[in-house]
């Protein structure tokens, strides 16, 4: 059997680092074959060297056995690939159709034929069962439509071979489960799909094969049904992680942070929090669960003191915050893992030791007679960097060097080595590999064994499973439902997430 | 359907990783300065002359003689002082353009100071510095309040300010506090209100100390107190300063307002040192050479010092470039020009290759 794709003996080096080593990797056409492996592992650089984004340094790539040179995305296209991206690239204020045809618009008289695009788009989406409304603009969109639209887009371009590069990260278990119904689809069509992902679960679920990849290099390629979890958590660590649920001691602690009916207003004026009330006790993990874009993003800003509510109040320690700012919520105590690291979490542009120092320069010991004690932070840093496990060279090396796993560590041993009573924890493993992961969750049980109050926000279910002592779902920006983790299921989550009986509002 | 851009790694982004910041970015100017050198070798071939021989003599005439380093000297130290003021904005992240139209308003406040009291030598002059930093800080406090209070872009309201700054000095000048029989200036300033000079030979005076100290203080300030460590990070990335804490409205008031203070001193050691008096015109574009030198120097203070005794040489020489080569000096203005040119494409360049390094380090 010929395969749909063939890369032999790829090799692809940044400097000194080899992000790709003597790869060969073959892809059946007709099959789902998923791409795993830790974050650093070479992953998304093998696809971008598929795709013509990267040229290797060694290696051939041929597709349906023609040896091809991958010069340009535009090849890749011509050649029936199709890559959909962890971060979309729609235009927000165009409509769906827009979206798709851009750069291959249909011209009538010299015109855009707006009709003749939504028609297309209609005929597109029916054959694929991908349901969207052509005429919809893309900001009114929920994630998951809009990841439909980008792989619309793909097929309208024609392609056989669709590469998703973690389709899942931004999606709830059932638009998750509605993706892998399409892609099934697309291979009973004969079509190829290559998925990469972290979560192992829907790999299993979804993938006809496996590949794992470990330091750049091939660890196996196998048919899914002869592997297990556990199997493949070894192939892609070397060791075994543990998800289980995290033992604990029993709580009783006060009440650290209260939220008394907080109303706020998203960026575009909409009121996106209505009435939230919550609090969190000493040594107490609470889990915020929610499909995106239902409040929860306004709440971590409200609490971290980023967005003025416009009704209500927060106390911390039974004082309620006159000012909604940040300096002031991080006085009361709060130490907070933004969801956004690189555009909130560090300085990219700055060292290790520069990103440690945020939220502490006017502290001692690091500063005094506003003079910033450089030796002091850099020898701080430096025990952080061994704490946390960073993997860095030393406590000058640039954040924007590090992968995305060490610099969520290095946000994390930031915030965690605050003597806080309260910590917002917001997305902290998102784009995470295990290893880190399991690092991140040791240090937030750790916080919490130690007395701190703890909200988590998660779009990881099975991470707030694994770490919160209650569990809340949000629902259109209000609280939909308690559950306790130790009795509940992923399923009854996801059906508070899609707002129990009412209707989910995520269809198009 | 895709941007490929948005996904290519730089394949040079780790390579360059073992050179220092510093280093990488200095080779950037030089080929920003080489390229401007080359487009002003082509104009000059247009008119007719050749480029060597109007290089040499612009070299000449920067250099060439004691004095003659001391007109470029003296040339430098309002744009080293204005570069300083247009860096205090650029690391936090603003953009005072209107370092020119704060210049004038120091320029004529230390002027006025100069010539309507009579103070004992020293104070006199420390009074009349006092009054163009207040007079600089004044003029670009309108713009500050609104950008920190409403977002109003900085960039616009700076640059609009400089022409009203330009236009009310020159009715002052002509209108009110003209000298009788004089052309468009005002009367001269008392003695004791001269910055004090360096050497016999030319007007250098300690205006150039000034600089060089206050580009040493603000690089130490951004690199060593907690202030300046707020400063930088809200210029490299804001929302991370706001989430640390840093009250960023204030700041960009505070930021803004020091900007302008140090624009006006420029303005002020130029009257006090050089000029003794106001004169309509009188700094015809140190302002704006400033700002350029900054973004030459990349916001660096020590770098400024560098790019505007360029500037100043650039200036000096052009003097002896006029008189001996068919060259007029506006080809300075060209090769800042290109100067200006290189060094925004640079920008875009520096811009978009730290995004995609920061996307391409997501995880390979």
């Amino acid at each position: 059997m010929t395969f749909a794709i063939e890369m032999t003996g790829v090799t692809k080096r940044f400097g000194a680092v080899v992000a790709n080593r003597n790869v060969s990797f073959g892809v059946r056409q007709g099959e789902i074959h998923a791409l795993v492996g830790e974050n650093g592992a070479g992953k998304t650089t093998l696809m971008n060297v598929l795709f013509g984004l990267v040229q290797p340094d060694e290696g051939t790539i041929r597709i349906n056995g023609q040896t091809v040179v991958m010069d340009s995305p535009r090849r890749a296209i011509a050649l029936g690939l199709g890559m959909v991206h962890q971060h979309f690239k729609l235009v927000p204020s165009l409509t769906v159709a827009e979206n798709i045809f851009l750069g291959m618009e249909i011209v009538r008289g010299g015109l855009i034929d707006r009709k003749a695009q939504s028609e297309k788009t209609r005929q597109i989406s029916a054959e694929f069962g991908l349901k969207v409304d052509p005429d919809r603009r893309v900001s009114e969109l929920s994630v998951g439509i809009e990841q439909r639209v980008e792989i619309l887009k793909v097929l309208a371009r024609g392609a056989k071979i669709v590469i998703l590069d973690e389709p899942t990260a931004v999606l709830t278990p059932q638009e998750s489960r509605e993706l892998f119904r399409i892609l099934r689809r697309f291979a009973d069509a004969g079509m190829t799909v290559i998925f990469i992902s972290h979560h192992l679960s829907e790999v299993m679920e979804v993938s006809d094969t496996v590949t794992v990849l470990r330091d750049g290099a091939v660890v196996g390629t196998r048919p899914t049904r002869e592997l297990n979890e556990d199997e493949l958590v070894r192939m892609m660590v070397g060791r075994n992680v543990n998800f289980d649920r995290r033992p604990r001691k029993a709580i009783s602690g006060r009440t650290v942070i209260e939220l008394k009916e907080i109303c706020a207003r998203d960026a575009r004026g909409v009121l996106a929090l209505r009435d939230v009330n919550l609090t969190v006790r000493s040594g107490e993990i609470v889990g915020i669960v929610g499909v995106d874009g239902n409040g929860q993003t306004e709440l971590a800003e409200v609490i971290a003191g980023l967005r003025a509510p416009s009704h209500g109040e927060i106390a911390v320690n039974g004082i309620t915050i006159a000012e909604s700012h940040p300096r002031a919520m991080r006085e009361a105590g709060l130490a907070h893992v933004p969801a956004d690291r690189l555009a909130r979490g560090v300085d990219a542009s700055a060292s290790i030791s520069a990103n440690i120092l945020m939220g502490r320069q006017y502290a001692q010991p690091w500063a005094g007679r506003g003079l910033i004690r450089w030796g002091r932070v850099r020898e701080f840093a430096r025990g952080l960097i061994k704490r946390f496990d960073i993997r860095a060279r030393n406590e000058k090396t640039l954040v924007k060097t590090l992968s995305g796993g060490n610099m969520q560590k290095v946000v994390v041993a930031r915030e965690f080595s605050r003597e806080t009573p309260f910590l917002l924890v917001d997305q902290p493993t998102r784009g995470v590999d295990i290893g880190a992961m399991e690092r991140i969750h040791d240090e937030i049980m750790l916080k919490r064994d130690q007395g701190a109050a703890i909200l988590l926000i998660s779009v990881q279910i099975d991470e707030v499973l694994a770490l919160a002592d209650r569990i809340l779902v949000m629902f259109a920006g209000r609280i939909s439902g308690e559950v306790d983790p130790e009795k509940t299921t992923e399923d009854e989550i996801g059906l508070l997430m899609a707002g129990g009986a009412e209707r989910p509002r995520a269809a198009a | 359907m895709t941007l490929p851009s948005d996904n290519k790694p730089a394949p040079d982004a780790l390579k360059t990783q073992g050179m220092p910041q510093w280093a990488e970015q200095l080779i950037g100017q030089a080929i920003a300065v080489g390229i401007s050198i080359i487009g002003g070798a082509v104009i000059i071939l247009l008119v007719g002359e050749s480029p060597l021989h109007v290089f040499a003599t612009l070299l000449r005439g920067a250099f060439g003689s004691w004095e003659r380093t001391a007109g470029s000297l003296l040339q430098a130290t309002p744009i080293i002082i204005a570069g300083v003021a247009a860096c205090v904005a650029l690391r936090g992240g603003l953009f005072n353009i209107g370092v020119e139209g704060q210049l004038y308003m120091g320029g004529f406040a230390a002027a006025w100071v100069g010539f309507s009291f009579a103070l004992p030598a020293g104070l006199h002059v420390l009074v009349a510095m006092a009054a163009a930093i207040v007079a600089g800080a004044l003029w670009i406090a309108l713009p500050a309040f609104f950008r920190a209070r409403f977002g109003t872009n900085e960039v616009v309201s700076t640059i609009l300010s400089n022409y009203v700054a330009v236009l009310i000095t020159s009715y002052l000048t002509i209108s009110v506090f003209k000298r009788p029989g004089g052309w468009s200036e005002t009367e001269p300033i008392a003695p004791t209100a001269y910055l004090p000079q360096i050497s016999d030979v030319s007007r250098l005076n300690i205006g150039l100390f000034i600089g060089i100290a206050l580009a040493i203080g603000l690089h130490l300030f951004l690199t060593r107190t907690s202030a300046g460590y707020s400063v930088s990070a809200m210029g490299t990335n804001v929302k991370f300063a706001e989430y640390g804490g840093v009250s960023i409205r204030r700041n960009i008031l505070v930021i803004l307002l020091c900007s302008g203070a140090v624009g006006g001193l420029a303005g002020g050691v130029e009257t006090l040192g050089v000029h003794h008096r106001f004169m309509e015109g009188f700094a015809p574009g140190f302002g704006f050479d400033g700002v350029i030198a900054a973004l030459l120097a990349n916001g660096s203070p020590i770098g400024v010092i560098g790019t505007a005794l360029f500037f100043g040489a650039l200036r000096a020489g052009s003097l002896l470039m006029e008189v001996e080569t068919n060259a007029s000096r506006e080809v300075i203005t060209v090769f800042q020009a290109f100067i200006i040119l290189c060094v925004s494409a640079q920008i875009l360049i520096r811009r978009r290759r730290d995004s995609t390094q920061g996307e391409r380090r997501w995880k390979f």
